[in-house]
């Protein structure tokens, strides 16, 4: 598809992730948060806004198990959550 | 154009002598009259009048033959007939001559000159068209530097929401079972998404693959983002193994600002995996 030689259109070039690959979970350690994300997704007809909460677990479990640098979470676009986080602690508290 | 008659060629602006043998003109006339009419052809190159056949002495009329017209023009231009015998010796011909020498290596200064600038313009051209990419985005280039501040700040944009579908393929020669786990997904520009592939390794041999992705519609490519996933690099699999494979990514929200994709709101995002391991023994076919 992108072979296509006309001068107007633009061709699509690949390119790398920012931060890299991730290194693959060969001993499935992250699987039972992934399992938790997926089920979210297929009751919320796959919204992806609906969530986030479980993608970032699944992230903090990555993190933890050494499958991925870790990295403040709000680098990776979770802010919203932290701030929810944070705010529902300050009332708890 | 008297002075483009008989014992002169001309071309265009160059106007090139004709003197007898031994002079240096007389190359210039020789390559002046046109490749192949040896010079040895009746004594002097230049003795005769422009042949009928000559193409480049446009100026000299053509006459049924030389000796016919020659005497109406040597009467012309008396100081001319001379040049047929050994170098002139009037004063004001050599002076003539010396001037036309001198425009004609001016102008072939500039045509050198010209050269070189063409050339030394066909080498800058490469990244000077690359800077005018950038900054026009033109070419599908990079448009927005985009770097993990700007995952920071970014904010979703509510109601833009674009429907993500995922791909998977993989090359004939890798025996994988590699397919998405979610047919789409459904994201804001903006906003951070995690999606999943599977991939199984159905030998029982460990295989290396490495994959590339393509985003369709290509103009969208370019918002598309991602943060991490598992492409471009080598990734093992062990016999019958079985992995997760995530991807990180965002849509970048200046996507909802260009007025081209106001009516893109299906994104397909593609996956092929080829082998990587060199000298791999390929399965013969039965065999698995």
């Amino acid at each position: 598809m992108s072979t296509a030689m006309n001068f107007g259109s633009k061709s699509f070039t690949p390119r790398p992730p920012d931060k890299g690959a991730f290194p693959l979970d060969h001993l499935g350690e992250c699987k039972g948060f992934k399992e938790k994300f997926m089920k979210c997704l297929r009751e919320n007809s796959f919204e992806n806004a609906l969530c986030r909460q479980e993608s970032k677990e699944y992230l903090e479990c990555r993190m933890e198990r050494q499958l991925m640098a870790k990295e403040p979470l709000e680098k990776l676009g979770f802010k919203d959550l932290i701030d929810e986080k944070s705010e529902a602690k300050l009332k708890t508290l | 154009m008297g002075l483009c008659g008989r014992g002169w060629r001309c071309f265009g602006v160059l106007r090139l002598p004709c003197v007898a043998a031994g002079s240096g003109p007389r190359l210039l006339c020789a390559w002046a009259r046109g490749a192949g009419e040896p010079l040895a052809r009746g004594g002097s190159a230049c003795s005769q009048g422009p042949r009928a056949g000559a193409p480049h002495s446009q100026w000299a009329p053509r006459g049924p033959g030389a000796p016919g017209s020659a005497p109406r023009r040597r009467q012309a231009w008396p100081g001319l007939q001379q040049a047929r015998g050994a170098a002139r010796p009037n004063p004001f011909t050599r002076g003539q001559e010396q001037e036309w020498r001198r425009r004609n290596r001016t102008v072939l200064t500039y045509i050198a000159a010209a050269a070189v600038g063409m050339v030394g313009m066909s080498y800058a051209a490469v990244p000077l068209y690359r800077l005018y990419c950038q900054a026009t985005g033109l070419g599908g280039s990079a448009v927005a530097g985009h770097d993990s501040d700007q995952i920071e700040t970014m904010e979703p944009v509510k109601d833009g929401i674009i429907k993500v579908t995922f791909n998977a393929d993989v090359h004939a020669s890798l025996h994988w079972n590699f397919r998405p786990q979610q047919t789409e997904i459904y994201v804001v520009p903006g906003e951070t998404a995690l999606a999943f592939y599977k991939a199984k390794n159905s030998t029982d041999k460990p295989v290396i693959g490495i994959s590339t992705y393509n985003v369709v519609p290509f103009e969208a490519g370019q918002y598309f983002n991602k943060i991490q996933c598992f492409c471009f690099e080598e990734q093992r699999l062990n016999p019958q193994e079985e992995v997760d494979m995530p991807v990180f990514f965002f849509i970048d929200p200046e996507f909802a600002e260009d007025p081209r994709m106001a009516n893109v709101d299906l994104i397909t995002l593609s996956y092929t995996f080829f082998e990587a391991k060199e000298g791999h023994v390929l399965p013969l076919p039965g065999y698995q």
